[in-house]
């Protein structure tokens, strides 16, 4: 599609317009306690575009992300997704998690069930489709991360490269709109990160919307369209993968790339 | 030699311990075997042994309830060996072998044991008919699996059709006979199952309940659980006795079976909601967060994906509280005189023939031993499923 053409715009623009926005966030506060998680974050994401947001722990980046699919519930601003905006109604937030995929960082796969059956679980459970048919369109996702023969087993059988790849494909089986990504490669063998990433790559190759928490700055200079800097809760800094590795423009980006790089 | 030096005297201090305990093995063997073998006096439980296995229990009907241990041993047979997940090895026949006298041995002895006690040829025919039973519950599970992929029973119509056969016969034999006229062991048995079936559901809907959003919910739930488990079984067996008059119709008040029933199945129901309710904190909470993103409502999230886990990681702790339900069957005898095997075992020592004669010692030791090979057929079929089921693997 004109993944090319929309990348160009959003480096030219450094953000864009409401309308052609899937993920919105204005003034989106979040408190655990005393602590402030997130402080009036403000930030957009186009179709088909590709964020990856990186920062030290304790940023808010993972805080951020799960707000947006609501395992986190924000206590100000407004996350509007896909034209639903995140209330307490429960009809909302349902609909807004089913246009969401989510990957964790420790995986999360359902270790009672098969691979199979857990791809099929949002297909059938969810969507209603017949049992047949979710197990069909499991399938296609597991040849598409590239583990088919893995079908059969459960998850604890499988490494972690294979059972992160599950987990991508269990999210992508409720075909969403937006992909969230939450560290996937953080809990993973040196030796297997790769693997994963690889799956993460070509869906961007396909044009798939994400956002993506990682500490992996290769990955985010090579896939990013937008690379997103957050420390304190803030966000301090957004720009291309370019801009923000090669000429960051904020004391607080300059000192957190001079200790990781 | 080298495995009694290295396990028994590896050092002086281990030569002494083994000795000593070497020592007082052998003598409660020895007494064991003499008071078995020597001066035990059997004729108490051989005269008395259809008293003790199903109490009052009309003679004419008896083959009902004969039928209906042939038809479960049918169907348990059938629903074990039809299982369609079958082991990923094919273990070698001689373990196989093992295996099954490990599971069914102690059980067959007990059988062999009780044919021989009554004596004549009746009871030996009941026997082969319960090896005929398992028998053809063996090969209708075999044809199945070997028949499986191309005649596609659902699993569930299986099982509901292969357990119609023991409900059936149970059914017909409740029946034609009134449950009050039941006794001996068969009514130990009887409580104790229908008392499972029924706690477990209960206890689970409990330990939920506990756990709701909902504040009425949770406390009641609450309430009900540390109330039971605060009162000692014995005194609330005794309290159903007589409170439940304040509540029913002297003329509809049930017998005490019924109350007995009640009582170990809301009793047992609170013990069950611990420990479901410790299986669902085992349960990490990256799983909920799994099944909220793919949009699975909380109900969904609960039986598909929490309760599940749950429940499989706490079935040695469920097995035994089942084994100690079982057991406590014998209070119902005390509380409710209800004429179950510890009762009878009692009463038949008041007998003209024995009375006064020290027969205590022979009555109780058959009845504790129907009771270990219960519990432990129970707690050996837990570790099966344990295995079957995988726990302690993520």
């Amino acid at each position: 599609m004109n993944n090319t053409v929309f990348t160009d715009a959003t480096k030219m623009s450094g953000g864009r317009s409401s309308k052609d926005a899937i993920v919105t966030l204005e003034n989106v506060d979040k408190h655990f306690k005393e602590f402030q998680a997130l402080k009036k974050v403000n930030f957009q994401v186009g179709k088909q575009e590709v964020v990856v947001v990186i920062g030290p722990s304790g940023s808010g980046k993972s805080t951020l992300i799960r707000c947006i699919n609501r395992l986190e519930e924000h206590d100000g601003g407004r996350i509007v997704v896909d034209g639903t905006e995140l209330t307490m109604d429960i009809r909302n937030i349902q609909a807004i998690r089913r246009e969401t995929g989510m990957v964790f960082q420790s995986f999360n796969l359902f270790p009672h069930l098969s691979v199979l059956t857990n791809v099929a679980m949002g297909p059938r459970q969810v969507r209603g489709m017949s049992k047949v048919k979710a197990e069909e369109l499991a399938m296609e996702l597991l040849e598409r991360v590239q583990i088919p023969e893995q079908a059969s087993k459960y998850p604890s059988q499988l490494s972690g490269g294979q059972q992160q790849r599950v987990a991508i494909a269990r999210a992508l089986a409720m075909k969403p709109k937006v992909m969230l990504f939450d560290e996937p490669t953080s809990a993973l063998d040196p030796e297997m990160i790769n693997e994963v990433l690889d799956v993460i790559k070509e869906l961007a190759h396909d044009g798939m919307t994400m956002i993506v928490v990682t500490h992996e700055m290769n990955f985010a200079r090579e896939v990013a369209d937008r690379v997103v800097f957050m420390a304190d809760g803030e966000i301090v800094e957004v720009g291309t993968p370019k801009e923000l590795f090669d000429h960051p423009k904020e004391e607080r980006t300059k000192k957190f790339l001079s200790q990781i790089l | 030699m080298t495995w009694i030096r290295r396990n028994l005297f590896r050092s002086v201090w281990d030569g002494i311990l083994s000795i000593v305990f070497g020592a007082i093995a052998v003598y409660v063997l020895w007494t064991l075997f003499e008071f078995v073998f020597i001066t035990g006096r059997w004729e108490i439980i051989e005269v008395n042994l259809l008293l003790l296995l199903v109490g009052r229990f009309p003679e004419d009907q008896l083959w009902l309830v004969g039928t209906s241990i042939v038809a479960l041993a049918f169907w348990i047979s059938a629903a074990s060996s039809g299982s369609p997940k079958s082991l990923d090895s094919q273990p070698s026949l001689s373990a196989r072998i093992l295996d099954s006298v490990q599971r069914f041995g102690l059980l067959s002895a007990l059988g062999v044991l009780l044919i021989l006690l009554a004596g004549g040829i009746t009871p030996l025919y009941w026997g082969l008919a319960i090896i005929g039973g398992i028998l053809a519950g063996l090969g209708l599970g075999k044809t199945r699996r070997s028949i499986a992929a191309r005649a596609k029973i659902p699993n569930l119509l299986w099982h509901a059709a292969i357990i119609a056969v023991p409900i059936t016969f149970i059914a017909l034999t409740l029946s034609l006979s009134t449950l009050d006229s039941w006794g001996g062991f068969l009514i130990n048995f009887y409580i104790a199952i229908i008392s499972i079936v029924l706690s477990f559901p209960l206890g689970v809907l409990l330990a939920l309940g506990r756990r709701s959003t909902l504040p009425i919910v949770r406390v009641l739930a609450t309430t009900y659980i540390e109330l039971i488990r605060g009162a000692p079984l014995f005194v609330l067996l005794l309290l159903a006795g007589v409170a439940l008059e304040f509540f029913v119709p002297t003329e509809l008040a049930p017998g005490p079976i019924f109350r007995a029933v009640t009582v170990f199945t809301l009793f047992t129901a609170a013990y069950v909601a611990e420990i479901v309710r410790g299986g669902l904190q085992s349960v990490t909470q990256g799983q909920t967060e799994a099944g909220k993103a793919l949009g699975l409502g909380t109900s969904k999230i609960t039986f598909l994906i929490t309760l599940p886990q749950a429940l499989r990681n706490v079935i040695p702790a469920q097995i035994g509280q089942f084994i100690s339900l079982f057991k406590d069957t014998t209070l119902a005898g005390a509380a409710l005189s209800v004429l179950e095997v510890l009762n009878v075992g009692t009463a038949i020592t008041k007998q003209d023939d024995f009375l006064g004669q020290g027969y205590i010692y022979e009555s109780l030791a058959f009845v504790g031993l129907l009771f270990w090979v219960g519990s432990y057929v129970m707690s050996r079929e837990s570790q099966r499923l344990e295995k079957r089921l995988g726990v302690g693997q993520r």
